[in-house]
């Protein structure tokens, strides 16, 4: 195996050179800037490309690439002036992230006219093919702008899990989204700790005017849960059809089989596994966990009396 | 790692001005860097440089080097080359910041293949959009050289081997999504959720299906989850005061919603996937309640009593 540095390294040359040869007299600070180089790592590249060429390996065969003052040169490597092209991972991502960007509206104007020279190029014909849809809660916008000037916004607030509605006042630091959902992580006020709340959970939002020192290095912006001492645990064994909840919730495998899958699964809810069961229906068991239990009689109790169906 | 870069830059020299193919040994003894103490070395590192160079793009084909085809060598295929999109400077800087915002799989892509775009004068830094699109690179890209294709698509589920022909590929809520026909001339468009396929293998030839006019991948991606399915059902359910805000932001805008003087509202809707359906009016406890039809009424009721 050559090393990942190799591979970067080697791209980095194959992409400069035909770069270069096109646009003859580049100064080092430009080649630099565009292809990410220090001045000490372009030179060391063009002191390699210097020693290689056409089989005699003579003055006449070996490619010429040197400083001249502050000007790149490279001459006699005409067969290098050809960029090579995109691997399906590398016009993917390209495309995916200029695609997510501008249903984003975020995006500068250039980008939408890149995304379709991209596609022309990439998947020419295909109509519309390809599509990443990005779109946000309005609320985004507004806390975008709030963690980008570090300004206080009031948030009235329903919790996923507990359906408790709270005003709070937060200071955003990122705005993300991940699995389809946006989130901002910020330090509540109210609750005097770092939280992330769930954007689409936020029912109205103003920004105060009080403005707010952002952190120097604001925590990477993940949705982690970590079980406490006093969250709600319960097994449970997930039939064939239930298996994805191991995917989407941070649970704990215990037994993992070919007709069933037991977990290990922990929330500051209990309500919240409860309503998991439900809807697993007949193909999920509760094997132990007490306020779960509880919290699933309560939960059947509650939906029959509204139906009108008490036992 | 600088003589692994020297010998294959000298490789490509050679493969790129021969235009001939090139026997493995007449490699060996001609480009420099090349020269191995034993057969099993230079084979070894030969075939380590050809998958390097295959990673990067560059395809090394083996061809007959004679009309006779009694031996083979190496050459460059002719469309190693980028295809040039044209882009500007401008263009390629907003492309830059768009891929160092977004996540593919957790890690940012798009370094390396910007370089090859002509790279970008690296001006200011945009605010993040700090996105994840989650799924892996490389699963993704099995799947969009396959659209680009138009070839199929081969996987396993429920222990049988399945076929998508991928019309497209779309992004939506979190979900990357294959769209097509289960065979090549059938027009059931159908969309795949690729986090429930496994893995996925190019199966049959190139150019195996053809587009209808105007295709948008993005018409057969569901808005709600209780939309996509083969159930037919129209649904008619009321939200009380304190879940009306929630269940709006969640219902297509499609549907007809009536608001009584408590806050609360009545949406009729339709139902394809009651499953689905059932599963989302259960999140909101007994906020919520199914009006008609009995059937489906009855489905919860069931579901609720532990009976289904």
């Amino acid at each position: 195996m050559s090393s990942p540095k190799t591979a970067m390294r080697l791209n980095k040359i194959l992409a400069m050179l035909p770069w270069v040869i096109a646009n003859p007299g580049a100064t080092v600070e430009e080649v630099c800037k565009r292809f990410g180089y220090t001045r000490k790592e372009l030179v060391a590249d063009l002191d390699l490309v210097f020693v290689c060429g056409l089989p005699g390996y003579g003055p006449g065969d070996l490619m010429v690439a040197y400083l001249d003052d502050d000007e790149v040169v490279v001459e006699m490597a005409d067969y290098f002036s050809r960029p090579v092209r995109l691997t399906p991972g590398e016009g993917l991502s390209l495309l995916a992230s200029g695609m997510a960007m501008v249903s984003s509206a975020q995006a500068m104007p250039a980008l939408s006219s890149a995304v379709q020279k991209l596609q022309n190029v990439l998947l020419p014909d295909a109509g519309e093919a390809m599509v990443v849809d990005f779109a946000e809660p309005e609320a985004v916008g507004v806390l975008r702008e709030a963690a980008s000037t570090g300004t206080v916004v009031s948030i009235r607030y329903t919790a996923l899990g507990t359906g408790a509605t709270t005003e709070r006042d937060i200071e955003p630091w990122t705005v993300f989204s991940t699995m389809g959902n946006w989130y901002v992580s910020a330090h509540c006020r109210y609750a005097e700790a770092e939280r992330v709340f769930r954007i689409d959970r936020i029912r109205d939002i103003e920004l105060t005017g009080e403005t707010f020192d952002p952190p120097a290095e604001p925590p990477p912006p993940v949705v982690n849960y970590t079980p406490r001492e006093e969250d709600a645990r319960a097994t449970i064994r997930l039939g064939p059809r239930s298996r994805w909840v191991a995917d989407y919730y941070p649970v704990e495998i215990l037994d993992d089989e070919k007709d069933h899958l037991i977990v290990r699964f922990s929330a500051s809810d209990p309500a919240v596994a409860a309503r998991l069961l439900l809807r697993l229906g007949a193909d999920a068991e509760l094997l132990s966990g007490d306020r779960v239990a509880e919290s699933l009689a309560g939960l059947r109790d509650r939906i029959t009396t509204r139906y009108g169906a008490g036992n | 790692m600088q003589k692994v870069i020297e010998r294959i830059l000298n490789l490509l020299a050679f493969l790129l001005t021969v235009e001939r193919p090139v026997t493995a040994e007449e490699v060996r003894h001609t480009v420099a860097g090349y020269d191995a103490e034993n057969d099993e070395a230079y084979r070894r590192m030969f075939e380590r440089d050809k998958d390097l160079l295959r990673q990067l793009g560059i395809p090394i084909e083996m061809r007959p080097t004679d009309a006779w085809e009694v031996e083979y060598g190496y050459v460059i295929s002719e469309d190693y080359a980028l295809a040039d999109p044209g882009l500007t400077d401008e263009e390629r800087v907003a492309l830059w910041l768009a891929a160092q915002a977004v996540r593919i799989g957790g890690s940012p892509g798009g370094a390396t293949g910007l370089f090859k775009l002509g790279g970008a004068p690296m001006v200011g830094a945009g605010e993040p959009l700090a996105a994840d699109l989650g799924k892996s690179v490389d699963e993704l890209a099995v799947a969009f050289t396959c659209v680009a294709e138009r070839r199929a698509l081969r996987y396993r589920y429920r222990d049988k081997d399945r076929t998508v022909y991928p019309y497209g590929l779309v992004h939506r809520r979190g979900h990357w999504y294959l769209v097509g026909p289960e065979s090549a001339d059938v027009g059931v468009v159908k969309a795949f959720r690729m986090d429930r396929m496994g893995k996925l293998e190019p199966y049959g030839a190139e150019q195996a299906f053809v587009r209808p006019e105007g295709f948008r991948a993005a018409d057969a991606i569901p808005a709600a989850g209780w939309e996509a399915g083969a159930d037919d059902l129209r649904a008619r359910v009321t939200f009380d005061q304190s879940v009306a805000w929630w269940a709006e932001r969640q219902l297509p805008h499609t549907t007809e919603i009536d608001r009584d003087d408590a806050g609360g509202i009545t949406a009729t809707m339709s139902v394809a996937n009651i499953e689905a359906f059932i599963g989302w009016m259960l999140g909101f406890d007994d906020g919520a309640e199914i009006l008609e039809p009995e059937s489906l009424r009855n489905r919860l009721i069931d579901r609720v009593r532990g009976v289904a």
